[in-house]
């Protein structure tokens, strides 16, 4: 008896001190001014396709143009599968999105040897809208249902942590019944321009609106975020589409607004007017009534899903695959040169896509190239390298095992 | 209402049966079953010469009813024992009384076969890949059903948090409602948050039974992994258990379980259970303050908002042993629940305000007939209907941290949603069983269960939304029949087909003039019908060593949520099918002794899972929803084990072990026609090395005769698992959950034969952090007392 009592008693005493956890770590944040050698190299975000416990991974490469690069057993693993990323003043962010909750934001540097470390974690909220704005991001949390307010954050990007927050009623800036739901948000001089759609945020249709013609962008001051105006105009639905930039500033100045034309009720397509391209004046703020693109017309039919900007007026369009169609992830592209009013084909893509890289491309803005991301059913994820003088696309860098979702550039 | 036609068409067909069993002239028989030593013997075995039979209750109590008058030859047999027979004089409208004395047989004298079977180690005996719980042995500890589940091999139980915190059930690598639950046998699939397995305290079960993989024709359900049927105390007759604990996180428990029944047949059953935490445990987080933004790491802070309670009450009255019904029982259920929100999916998400509160009202009803017409016909009745609604609040618009700090904006607003929710599922069941015993040999069981749904839902806030709505309905019903086939003692074979069957109604709303507010429906219909079938057979090769082998072509049809969105982040898919698996179990089990001292137990099980179509989200295309898809294949070859050990009444021990190899069997993923790169990587974010080992020491006669005082440990092991695909990215970054360690200790006292105990508790004694999800961390250690009072027979 005594005997048993002992062995239980020892036996309980050894499990207890090999059950017993280790201390945790602490992170110390590693940061610094950089000291730039000219070097670079891209960071590519990549995710397995699967249905479940699916992460993106963060891969670094020399060259989009050439070779190959891998998910498997290679990559920083990100913490769940609907991230968004944008890289601003050299710092690479990693931002969950969270579903409503708050999301946490991870940020990246390139080290001196060329090698991704952590630079900071910290908390935001899950956003609509992440865009670079001087010194900071500036993220949008916009509410498709229930609450009347988008919440406006930002983030100091050197800092990493929220500098300023303001809020937008989005039902009075609608001032239709409806909520005004920003597309995205672009710097235009020291100016913030934020396209919306108008949505009924109800009624089993949250994207649904009885508004599928109009165009509105506010203009916001920074950083004080407050809506100074809001440019009107007619011959187009909304600008841009959810998490897609609809605006851009050229280089010299002019700001070019880009419609797809989607605008639904209860999920049909039920605006009238044509996938274009507008421009909005600079000094009066308004919308340039003396030029239209309609570049559903000069593609055939074809609505504009996506764009990329290569500068000197060239982008790369990414258009819906087929005529009169807003759904679907097959893609077909084209070169526009937005001040000739151009529209050409590009040669060399493949048929059967299913996943493009839409905000997250990249360009080195020469007028010339541009690098999107584009994933296929049969042969998985390549870098397509366009370029706009020849129209034509080809096989860069090869990324196996998942979608493409952003393909961004660091300097160390 | 076709609820109420069902129940009303179900009260006379109990009406015409009850007059007619009336009219004839039967008696019956009873008695009790003894060893020579005067010791009561349950699980003997009583037949009749007719085919009619039962086995003697814990008692060692048996009755027969409804017998043709005349003469009847009776044997009783028992494992252990040598075979009694008897004849006896049946007289109408009478009652023999039968005592047997048996003896002991000579080549089967050791100590287990003497105890004789309890009733958990017949269910353990049957074909079927099944664990019974005995969760008798359970009655004076804290847990509630979950955690007691939690140590059965093949099962991990997950959990967000403390006390009433939701929870995810998995069964040899099936999830969620893919294992179904139910209570005496009714499907718990209606019953709304406020019963279920995460509330319902240890004392209202007696046995805990879960079938892996192949589900009895008996327990009529769409399950696609197994089943666990939680049985309550129903065969006691008079008694009462009242137990109250108290312990960390001002945690209070208590339960009341009574039953009475009266010598002429009337019956009176409660039971009534409350849980109460503040579950305000320390977490350690990373938290910035909300208006500094100073980062502070690896802090320790208490949690402020996750208080949870729930009451409920089940009442049932009745008859038993009358010629029209062996027992009817009218009852109801009557509870509610309050939760607070404390966290999100992860740890950054930390709430203040929003909670769900939720009720159930459901009066049910249970008839059963034995002997129905003719000798071995038994028929079961239940009916039940769940009225009771479910609401979420998220009305503050304010944002909190884990420093308590708060912030507050102007506005209607909201923490994560703005919502004030609330709906119905008005969920009702109905559920018919007869089971015909041609003879020792031959036994068929037919089995209905009929589910009814109906959401209606509204929001305060949003009262144009309510037209919107979908109008949302299904049936399912459920029709299985089985054939039993028992050779002889040593071999039998069950095999059974199930007839499955949905209707679910879906109207899709669209706006037929353009006009703000103008709405119109587009009424759509489907329906699915789908065959299961399998086979259970079992072989003892001695009455100790036992082989057993089964197999079940299972189905799981689509939930409602699944088909019909949830009007928030879910988007409906009418198109969905059911998900299919083929389960295959092939069962070891073996009991030994070394001198009628030390006492072996040893079970051993091979599955292989092979599941198609599983139900799983995608985004929707434009990516602002979620919708089900039918959409990923999946295997599993796993093994789990139990060793058990006693050494007389003094010392016992066990350990189990699970493992399972969940592969993703999708070689093309939607849309693709390359080759998947997850194609047979294992299945990620699930245990697939548990295990639980336990150990207890017994001093008897402590302070006065026949008063027990034990000391009992328990430890629980999950191997460290990735929270996303293992062949993916740097392993030096990838995100686990780190192995846990889980040890809970507790000293008992038993007096006066069980009358009054007394256990203390220390759940997680080293207090280790623990995780099941992502990041949410559970308690650390904790103290508990309960203070418990049994009598039975009173």
């Amino acid at each position: 008896m005594r005997k048993i009592n002992k062995i239980f008693l020892f036996v309980i005493a050894s499990v207890q001190l090999l059950g017993c956890d280790k201390p945790l770590e602490y992170f110390t944040v590693n940061d610094g001014e950089d000291v730039l050698t000219g070097k670079s190299k891209f960071v590519i975000t990549a995710t397995p396709v699967g249905t479940q416990g699916v992460a993106d991974y963060l891969l670094l490469a020399d060259d989009l143009e050439n070779g190959k690069i891998t998910t498997q057993g290679n990559g920083i693993e990100q913490d769940g599968s609907y991230r968004y990323y944008v890289t601003h003043k050299n710092r690479f962010f990693s931002l969950l999105y969270g579903q409503g909750n708050p999301g946490a934001v991870t940020t990246y540097r390139l080290d001196s040897l060329g090698k991704l470390v952590k630079v900071s974690d910290f908390k935001t909220e899950t956003v609509q809208v992440f865009a670079p704005v001087q010194d900071d991001i500036l993220l949008m949390k916009v509410p498709r249902s229930g609450n009347e307010f988008s919440q406006m954050y930002r983030v100091d990007a050197r800092q990493y942590r929220v500098a300023g927050e303001e809020q937008i009623n989005i039902v009075q800036l609608a001032g239709n019944g409806e909520r005004a739901h920003f597309t995205w948000a672009t710097q235009v001089g020291n100016k913030v321009f934020a396209p919306y759609m108008s949505i009924k945020g109800c009624c089993g249709d949250a994207f649904g609106t009885s508004y599928p013609d109009s165009t509105w962008v506010a203009v916001l001051s920074y950083p004080e975020l407050k809506v100074e105006k809001v440019i009107r105009d007619n011959r187009t639905s909304y600008l841009g589409a959810y998490f897609n930039n609809g605006l851009v500033e050229t280089e010299s100045g002019e700001v070019y607004g880009f419609s797809p034309a989607a605008a639904t009720n209860n999920t049909v397509v039920t605006t009238k007017n044509p996938s274009a391209i507008v421009r909005i004046e600079r000094t009066t703020t308004t919308f340039d009534q003396n030029y239209f693109f309609n570049v559903q017309e000069a593609s055939g039919g074809h609505h504009i899903a996506a764009w990329t900007y290569l500068g000197e007026n060239k982008f790369i369009l990414t258009m819906y695959a087929e005529p009169g169609s807003v759904s679907g992830s097959k893609r077909k592209f084209a070169v526009a040169d937005v001040l000739n009013k151009t529209f050409r084909w590009v040669s060399g893509t493949p048929d059967d896509i299913t996943s493009v890289t839409t905000i997250n491309n990249y360009a080195p803005l020469d007028g010339i190239r541009g690098y999107i991301g584009i994933t296929t059913a049969s042969e998985g994820s390549y870098i397509y390298v366009f370029d706009a003088n020849l129209g034509t696309a080809k096989k860069g860098l090869q990324v196996e095992g998942g979608t493409i979702t952003a393909i961004h550039k660091l300097n160390y | 209402m076709q609820i109420k036609k069902i129940l009303l068409y179900g009260y006379f067909c109990v009406c015409f049966f009850s007059s007619y069993a009336q009219q004839s002239s039967q008696g019956s028989i009873s008695g009790l079953i003894k060893d020579k030593n005067g010791r009561l013997i349950s699980g003997a075995s009583i037949r009749l010469h007719a085919g009619v039979g039962t086995t003697s209750n814990q008692h060692g109590a048996y009755k027969i009813n409804n017998l043709k008058v005349g003469k009847e030859f009776i044997t009783v047999s028992a494992l252990g024992y040598k075979k009694e027979e008897k004849t006896v004089l049946i007289q109408a409208n009478d009652q023999a009384v039968v005592d047997f004395i048996l003896e002991e047989s000579v080549n089967q004298m050791d100590e287990v076969a003497v105890l004789g079977r309890t009733e958990q180690q017949e269910v353990n005996r049957q074909a079927y890949n099944v664990t019974a719980l005995d969760a008798s042995k359970l009655h004076n500890t804290t847990l509630d059903l979950s955690h007691a589940l939690d140590r059965v091999s093949g099962v991990r139980v997950r959990e967000n948090g403390g006390v009433g915190s939701s929870f995810n059930f998995s069964l040899n690598g099936f999830t969620g409602k893919q294992v179904k639950f139910f209570i005496d046998g009714v499907p718990m699939d209606n019953f709304g948050s406020s019963f279920q397995i995460n509330n319902i305290p240890i004392n209202l079960a007696e046995r805990v039974e879960v079938y892996k993989g192949v589900v009895p024709v008996w327990l009529g359900s769409d399950a696609l992994g197994g089943a666990v049927n939680i049985v309550t105390a129903s065969n006691r007759q008079n008694y009462i258990d009242a137990s109250y604990s108290f312990g960390s996180f001002n945690t209070h428990r208590s339960t009341v379980n009574l039953a009475y029944t009266s010598p002429s047949g009337f019956t009176f059953r409660l039971n009534a259970f409350q849980n109460y935490s503040d579950n305000d445990y320390k977490v350690t987080v990373t938290e910035a303050d909300l208006y500094t933004q100073q980062v502070y790491q690896n802090i320790k802070v208490k949690r402020f908002h996750d208080n949870y309670h729930n009451e409920t009450v089940i009442a049932n009255v009745g008859v038993v042993d009358k010629k029209f019904a062996d027992q009817l029982l009218l009852g109801i259920t009557l509870g509610k629940n309050y939760a607070e929100i404390q966290t999100g999916a992860r740890m950054e998400s930390v709430f203040g305000a929003w909670h769900r509160r939720g009720n159930i009202v459901m009066p049910s009803l249970k008839y059963l007939k034995k002997n129905l017409f003719i000798n071995g016909l038994d028929l079961r009745i239940t009916g039940n209907i769940n009225l009771g609604e479910e609401q979420n609040i998220d009305t503050a618009y304010r944002r909190y941290n884990w420093l308590q700090q708060v912030k507050e904006y102007p506005g209607a607003g909201s923490e994560r949603e703005r919502s004030m929710y609330k709906y119905k599922n008005n969920n009702g069941i109905v559920t018919a069983n007869l089971s015909y015993n041609i003879d020792e040999k031959h036994a068929f069981n037919f089995n209905n269960v009929l589910s009814t749904f109906n959401r209606t839902g509204s929001d305060e806030l949003f009262p144009e939304n309510s037209k919107y709505d979908q109008p949302r309905k299904n049936i399912k019903n459920i029709m299985g029949l089985g054939y039993k086939y028992a050779a002889n003692e040593k071999w039998n074979t069950s095999i059974f087909v199930k007839y499955f069957s949905q209707r679910n109604k879906y109207s899709q709303s669209y706006n037929p003039s353009g006009g703000w507010g103008d709405v119109a429906y587009l009424e759509q219909k489907s329906s699915f019908n789908k065959v299961g079938y399998g086979l259970a057979t079992s072989y003892f090769v001695t009455p100790s060593f036992q082989l057993k082998a089964s197999y079940e072509k299972s189905y799981r049809l689509p939930e409602t949520d699944e088909l019909f969105g949830d009007l928030i982040n879910l988007e409906g898919n009418i198109d969905l099918k059911p998900e299919k698996s083929d389960n295959i179990n092939f069962g070891v089990s073996y009991q030994t002794h070394i001198n009628h001292t030390h006492h072996f137990s040893i079970d051993g099980n091979l599955l292989y899972r092979y599941a198609t179509d599983f139900i799983r989200p995608r985004l929707n295309p434009n990516e602002t929803k979620q919708v089900m898809g039918n959409l990923a294949d999946v295997t599993n070859l796993g093994v789990d084990g139990e060793i058990r050990y006693s050494y007389k009444k003094i010392f016992t021990a066990g350990v189990n072990m699970t493992y399972q190899n969940l592969r993703n069997n999708t070689k093309f993923e939607d849309g693709y026609t390359m080759e998947s790169p997850l194609y047979r990587d294992r299945i990620p974010n699930m245990p697939y090395l548990f295990g639980n080992a336990d150990a207890s020491l017994f001093f008897n006669n402590v302070g006065k005769k026949g008063n027990i005082l034990s000391f009992g440990y328990n430890i629980l092991y999950v191997h460290a698992y990735y929270l996303s695909w293992p062949s993916q990215g740097d392993a030096l970054t990838k995100r686990d959950i780190p192995r846990q360690w889980n040890q809970d200790v507790n000293v008992m006292y038993t007096m006066n034969d069980g009358k009054y105990n007394i256990a203390f508790e220390c759940k997680n004694i080293v207090d280790n952090r623990l995780y099941d999800n992502f990041s949410l961390q559970k308690p650390g250690r904790g103290f508990y007392l309960k203070l418990r009072y049994f009598l039975n027979n009173y």
